[in-house]
């Protein structure tokens, strides 16, 4: 080894040795396809600076008019160079990437989504007074056969209806009637699982539990009601957890929904899991029941 | 993709090009020295010393033993490729802004600049004796004041006409035996800032200050498509692998005199690549600085190479994402 010979018995034989301008002659070692040029030079502060230069040797097979070219001996500004690339004047630059671009996607995408807002926020506004869909009762596509129905049930109906029109959104006033359909108020305690005592509490809480999604990775910006709008098109939601930390409020980056219905949650967690919401890519699964974690 | 980074300019490139087999790749800038490079490895083959301007454009012959350069010091010189010497070097009366070799190589077109009085002049001159020319054009043709002033030049097919791109945008079509235009094709509303042919020379693509690219037939000046995009485009290429991936490339962006005026939007400087059918751009490639303002597919087709208002040569192979992308229809 080549190297053994240069390693000096102290710093200050090697400052002298510098001085001197003795500098060890570049090392060339090959193998195969790979070579490594070890060189040494003084910088401009006068200190002993090591190149390790690394090149992969390939082999291709060319016309006889390239390879003659090849042989050309150098000109011009380069007319000093040694044999391969000078560093001075050829860089292997950072590594880019091709960028493809899936502009027709992009843009359905975002006309799809457009769509979907507009149609959730005229959700709140029209509701047909017959089958609960979100258009005016007259274009009512059941109008026939329902408005019989209706004017039987009429008195019904409308505790229904002034029970929806109370709250606010139409997914958490669902959620808070869940117990009783009267418009008034009721005590949970007289609510229908009330009298049932403890085995209710944790039957309820089991069933809310199959349908619960935890979304993870969401940014800091996140309110509940960014989460309402984003998984409301799949389904009901009866509760919305945001985890917020106390003190400024903020999103903590997790939250967990839960849907009314399994099957809405499935098709949540399809869709919205690997979802690039506000520069971040969602994680949406299902969450695991609480007393496991 | 990794890119070879050549810096072998002090000023910012103007043209680039490589030889026909693809293995040499010139590159010309501001400053007075056009270089040679190997494009394999970026190795600097050498330069061609003798300018003392900018030089605007360059051309290779197809066998690759001579090099053609025209500058702003008003002369333009033909080099040995091998040696880097200059055998010839022709006075103009103006600069020399666009050079171009016939297929065969026996004679060149070049445009001069319309200046100091001087009209703007479309040339052709025989140089089977690259030792010995004459310099007196075997064609000539005035360009201006009937037209503005012409800025590159190509040949058509089987040497019959030359084609020229000039200020105002539009192109024309001369018959290279009367000195008379055949055509006249004017579809941009800007300056011509590069002229490139396919691969088989039957289409002309065209970049213009306006923001696009245009496809033309260069059998009748129809103009087939336009590529636009939201800045000046400075040079388009098509790619030697039509058949297959029909693709264009093109380099542009904001004019060097705005960059420092305008608030500096990332991502206006990279290289772009359209459909050639579909005018929909399908892919970007980041790296340079600056404007690029000349680009070309290395006649393979398995890469191409750039060079920006930076000063840089960019040498780029592509990777398997290039082959394997779908275009989505």
């Amino acid at each position: 080894m080549p190297s053994v010979d240069e390693v000096k018995s102290s710093w200050a034989d090697e400052v002298e040795e510098v001085e001197g301008g003795n500098l060890p002659p570049p090392i060339e070692k090959s193998d195969g396809n790979s070579k490594t040029i070890t060189e040494y030079s003084l910088n401009d502060d006068g200190k002993k600076v090591k190149i390790v230069s690394h090149y992969r040797i390939e082999k291709h097979r060319v016309a006889r008019t390239i390879a003659e070219r090849k042989t050309w001996k150098k000109y011009g500004l380069s007319k000093n160079d040694k044999p391969g690339p000078n560093p001075a004047t050829t860089i292997t630059a950072e590594d880019v990437f091709m960028h493809f671009l899936s502009n027709k996607e992009e843009e359905q995408n975002e006309q799809e989504e457009l769509k979907k807002k507009l149609m959730d926020a005229q959700k709140g506004q029209v509701k047909c007074r017959l089958c609960k869909e979100d258009h005016w009762t007259k274009q009512c596509p059941y109008k026939d056969k329902l408005e019989p129905l209706r004017s039987s049930l009429l008195g019904d109906e409308k505790v229904e209806d002034d029970a929806q029109q109370a709250g606010g959104t139409p997914g958490v006033d669902k959620a808070k009637m869940a117990g009783g359909t009267q418009g008034k108020y009721v005590p949970p305690s007289m609510r229908d699982g009330g009298s049932k005592k403890g085995e209710s509490m944790m039957s309820s809480r089991g069933r809310d539990e199959t349908a619960t999604v935890r979304v993870t990775n969401l940014s800091e910006n996140t309110r509940e009601q960014d989460l309402q709008d984003l998984f409301r098109p799949f389904g009901d939601i009866s509760r919305i957890f945001l985890a917020k930390d106390k003190n400024t409020g903020q999103s903590k980056g997790f939250a967990f929904i839960n849907f009314k219905k399994r099957e809405d949650a499935a098709k949540a967690i399809q869709i919205l899991n690997g979802y690039g919401y506000d520069h971040l890519i969602l994680s949406v699964e299902w969450a695991k029941p609480s007393g496991t974690q | 993709m990794k890119p070879i980074m050549l810096q072998g300019h002090e000023r910012s490139i103007t043209q680039i090009k490589f030889n026909r087999e693809g293995d040499l790749l010139f590159s010309a800038s501001k400053d007075p020295k056009p270089n040679v490079w190997y494009s394999i490895n970026g190795e600097r083959l050498g330069s061609y010393d003798g300018h003392s301007g900018t030089v605007w454009c360059i051309d290779v012959k197809w066998d690759s033993s001579l090099f053609i350069s025209g500058s702003a010091d008003q002369t333009m010189r033909i080099w040995d490729v091998e040696t880097g010497t200059s055998n010839t070097t022709l006075e103009m009366k103006t600069s020399v802004r666009g050079v171009s070799f016939s297929y065969s190589g026996t004679m060149i077109a070049y445009t001069t600049d319309k200046m100091m009085g001087h009209n703007s002049e479309l040339n052709i001159i025989d140089v089977r004796e690259p030792n010995n020319v004459d310099s007196t054009p075997i064609m000539k043709t005035q360009v201006t004041p009937t037209y503005t002033k012409a800025l590159s030049v190509l040949w058509g097919p089987l040497d019959e006409y030359v084609v020229t791109g000039h200020e105002d945008g539009s192109i024309i079509k001369w018959d290279m035996r009367t000195g008379k235009e055949i055509q006249v094709g004017q579809e941009h509303s800007k300056q011509i800032k590069d002229m490139q042919l396919s691969h088989d020379g039957m289409m002309l693509i065209t970049a213009s200050k306006d923001t696009t690219a245009r496809l033309w037939d260069i059998s009748n000046l129809e103009a087939m498509k336009m590529y636009k995009t939201d800045r000046p485009v400075n040079s388009a290429a098509i790619s030697p692998l039509v058949d297959t991936y029909p693709h264009v490339v093109m380099g542009g962006g904001q004019e060097a005199m705005d960059v420092t005026t305008t608030s500096s939007r990332i991502g206006k400087f990279d290289a772009r690549f359209f459909h050639l059918v579909f005018e929909e751009e399908f892919a970007r490639v980041k790296g340079h600085f600056g404007p690029i303002n000349s680009i070309c597919f290395h006649p393979n087709g398995r890469g191409y190479a750039s060079g920006g208002e930076d000063g840089y040569v960019r040498v780029h192979v592509f990777d398997d994402a290039y082959y394997q992308f779908k275009f989505d229809f």
